[in-house]
């Protein structure tokens, strides 16, 4: 049964996840220290009419929470590629290989993990904003319809990292790409600054962005309220690159553990 | 029935390396089958064929007449491993690993608890089966490795190196287990090794296996003597006139090959096999004769002798600097996180 295998190995890792105290605690402290911190300071700056206007909103703590959760969600991913380097140094991914488990669990695994992971840290990330006064006009169907986009795009960065750690077998290099990839995904994206108010080329850039792509209807939701017309794109975008990263992992660690 | 058939298995890795080099042998049902061979014989990589870790170049294998290439799945319900590396997740506890590995043998919870307890308490591992195993010594994993390999029931066990860098005690411990398994589980168990004591006190049956190829393969007692048996020194408290009459009794002796003296009075006795059992019966036959045997000495050939034989290598050499790696690698893993 491949569901029961995918079940047990994302089991494993969240066993780790949430066993991981201080790992935990850091999940929760960064997003505290980014919206309480940086969501203040620039309070005062987009105090004024014309900002308010392009961030579509008076709060840039609201603006920025669905920025905050993805760019959690986006570092995180990284982790999944991580951990399948560490299996194979360890020798555990050569005991997995020996089970009469199905081979594409494994990846696919790792990627439910690390959704799973995803949608836990934006809720702690959800829940701190509504600490700090934040309010949600679509109230818990929002929520859950943010957490869900948020999951789907850590299928995505997962099934990304996976995809590379099936060839990149040190996790110094894996660490590198990733975030090569990661870092500038993140700041030509519209997560913290609306695309309005970037120059022409970023505003381009940004709108082809898969991380704009998810920021777009958490911050529809959360904000603003249903509009369809204005997800559905985006929504399939996401959806889209997530079935394709799934594919992409399972093909590449089936090749890589061909030999 | 055979456990194991193996047939002109050939491995080539990328970039030409041949790590085994058409090796044929059977393993019979419950026996334990030793492999013994220096650093890069080849001894991981044929175990890794045989249960479809690594894909032959050439060659074809059988697990209980069930051709490993066709039908592995088949195969990997009835056999466990433990790799020569430790693979225990040591963020885990104990238990955990060995659920999750039961897990991915497909047995139900109530199963792998029933079994679990088990493994657990033949490994001496119960009492500590809630700790992390990041605060396991390095015995203690090696048995949480071998019994997570147990969990399914395996008809058959493949040990890659069970007791590498570990101390003696434990190395006798882990042996005791293993023939337990034998003993009382009727599982099949084929080890690889490079400790002579090792593969000379478990194995019924061993093959030396050198650059990817088997050298030698027989009983550890018929290795030894086929490289020429038991060697007795004999010393006699007395000369008298009826020696010459006892030597010939000597010689007419079952499993006796040859016989000489020196002229001041020692004799040696070479034995095919044995000569512990053959001490007690010439002493009876020298009294027989009313002579007194003074002293007696016994050389037996050791696997050492074997394999340095067949290998040219003494494999003490090799195991020291192997030793040290093993260990730092092992540190290494540990700082590293
Ligand atoms: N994945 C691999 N790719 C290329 N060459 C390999 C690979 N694994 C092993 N080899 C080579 O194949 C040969 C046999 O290796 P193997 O690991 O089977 O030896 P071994 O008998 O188990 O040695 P040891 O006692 O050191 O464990 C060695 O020369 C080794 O370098
Ligand atoms: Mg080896």
């Amino acid at each position: 049964m491949i569901i029961m295998d995918v079940v047990y190995v994302a089991w494993r890792e969240l066993l780790k996840f949430f066993r991981a105290r201080v790992r935990l605690l850091v999940t929760v402290i960064q997003p505290l220290i980014w919206l309480g911190l940086m969501g203040n300071m620039m309070q005062g700056l987009t105090q004024n009419p014309f900002i308010e206007r392009l961030l579509g909103t008076t709060s840039y703590l609201a603006f920025m929470t669905p920025g905050i959760i993805l760019m959690t969600v986006l570092f995180g991913g990284v982790f999944s590629g991580l951990s399948i380097v560490w299996d194979r140094r360890i020798g555990y991914l050569e005991k997995l290989l020996a089970a009469p488990i199905s081979r594409a669990a494994i990846p696919l695994g790792k990627m439910v993990a690390s959704a799973i992971q995803g949608g836990f840290q934006g809720l702690l990330i959800l829940l701190i904003a509504l600490g700090l006064g934040v309010r949600f006009s679509t109230g818990l169907a929002g929520v859950l319809f943010a957490l869900l986009v948020a999951m789907t795009f850590s299928l995505i960065l997962s099934g990304f990292s996976l995809t590379l750690a099936s060839r990149i077998k040190s996790q110094e290099t894996l660490m590198a790409l990733v975030n090569f990839f990661t870092m500038p995904l993140m700041f030509t994206s519209n997560a913290l600054f609306p695309r309005e108010a970037m120059p022409a080329w970023l505003s381009a850039i940004a709108q082809i962005n898969l991380v704009t792509h998810a920021v777009t209807p958490i911050r529809q939701v959360l904000l603003f309220g249903w509009d369809w017309s204005s997800m559905w794109v985006s929504l399939v975008v996401i959806g889209g690159l997530a079935l394709l990263m799934a594919f992409l992992a399972g093909q590449s660690f089936l090749r890589a553990t061909a030999e | 029935m055979e456990a194991v058939r193996v047939e002109n298995l050939v491995k080539i890795y990328h970039g030409g390396i041949r790590a085994v080099d058409g090796v044929s042998f059977t393993i019979n049902e419950e026996e334990i089958f030793g492999f013994l061979g220096p650093n890069g014989a080849g001894k991981s990589t044929t175990i890794k064929c045989i249960i479809g870790l690594v894909r032959p170049t050439a060659g074809r294998i059988w697990i209980f007449g069930v051709d490993v290439e066709r039908d592995p799945g088949v195969v990997k319900r009835s056999i466990g491993y433990a790799a020569q590396e430790t693979a225990v997740d040591d963020q885990l506890t104990g238990w955990e690993n060995l659920y999750l590995q039961g897990r991915f043998h497909h047995l139900s919870p109530k199963e792998i608890r029933a079994r679990g307890e088990e493994v657990l308490r033949l490994f001496g591992l119960w009492e500590r089966r809630n700790d992390l195993a990041q605060t396991y010594s390095g015995g203690m994993l090696k048995r949480l490795d071998i019994a997570c390999a147990l969990i399914h029931r395996p008809r058959i066990l493949f040990l890659d190196e069970p007791t590498l860098g570990l101390d003696v005690q434990t190395r006798k411990a882990i042996w005791d287990y293993i023939r337990k398994l034998r003993d009382e589980h009727k599982m099949t168990i084929f080890l690889t090794t490079h400790y002579m004591e090792e593969a000379d006190e478990l194995s019924d049956r061993v093959a030396i296996i050198d650059h990817g190829k088997i050298l030698a393969l027989d009983k550890p007692g018929a290795l030894k003597a086929a490289l020429g048996g038991d060697l007795i020194t004999l010393k006699f408290a007395s000369q008298d006139e009826r020696l010459p009459a006892l030597l010939s009794a000597i010689r007419a002796l079952p499993g006796v090959r040859d016989l000489r003296s020196s002229p001041d009075g020692i004799h040696w006795i070479w034995v095919e096999q044995r000569g512990d059992q053959l001490i007690p019966e010439l002493v009876q036959l020298a009294l027989s004769y009313g002579i007194q045997v003074d002293s007696v000495r016994l050389k037996r050939p050791t696997l050492d002798d074997v394999y340095l034989h067949y290998t040219g290598r003494e494999i003490r050499e090799a195991e020291a600097s192997r030793e040290e790696h093993v260990r730092a690698r092992i540190l290494q893993r540990r700082v590293r996180r």
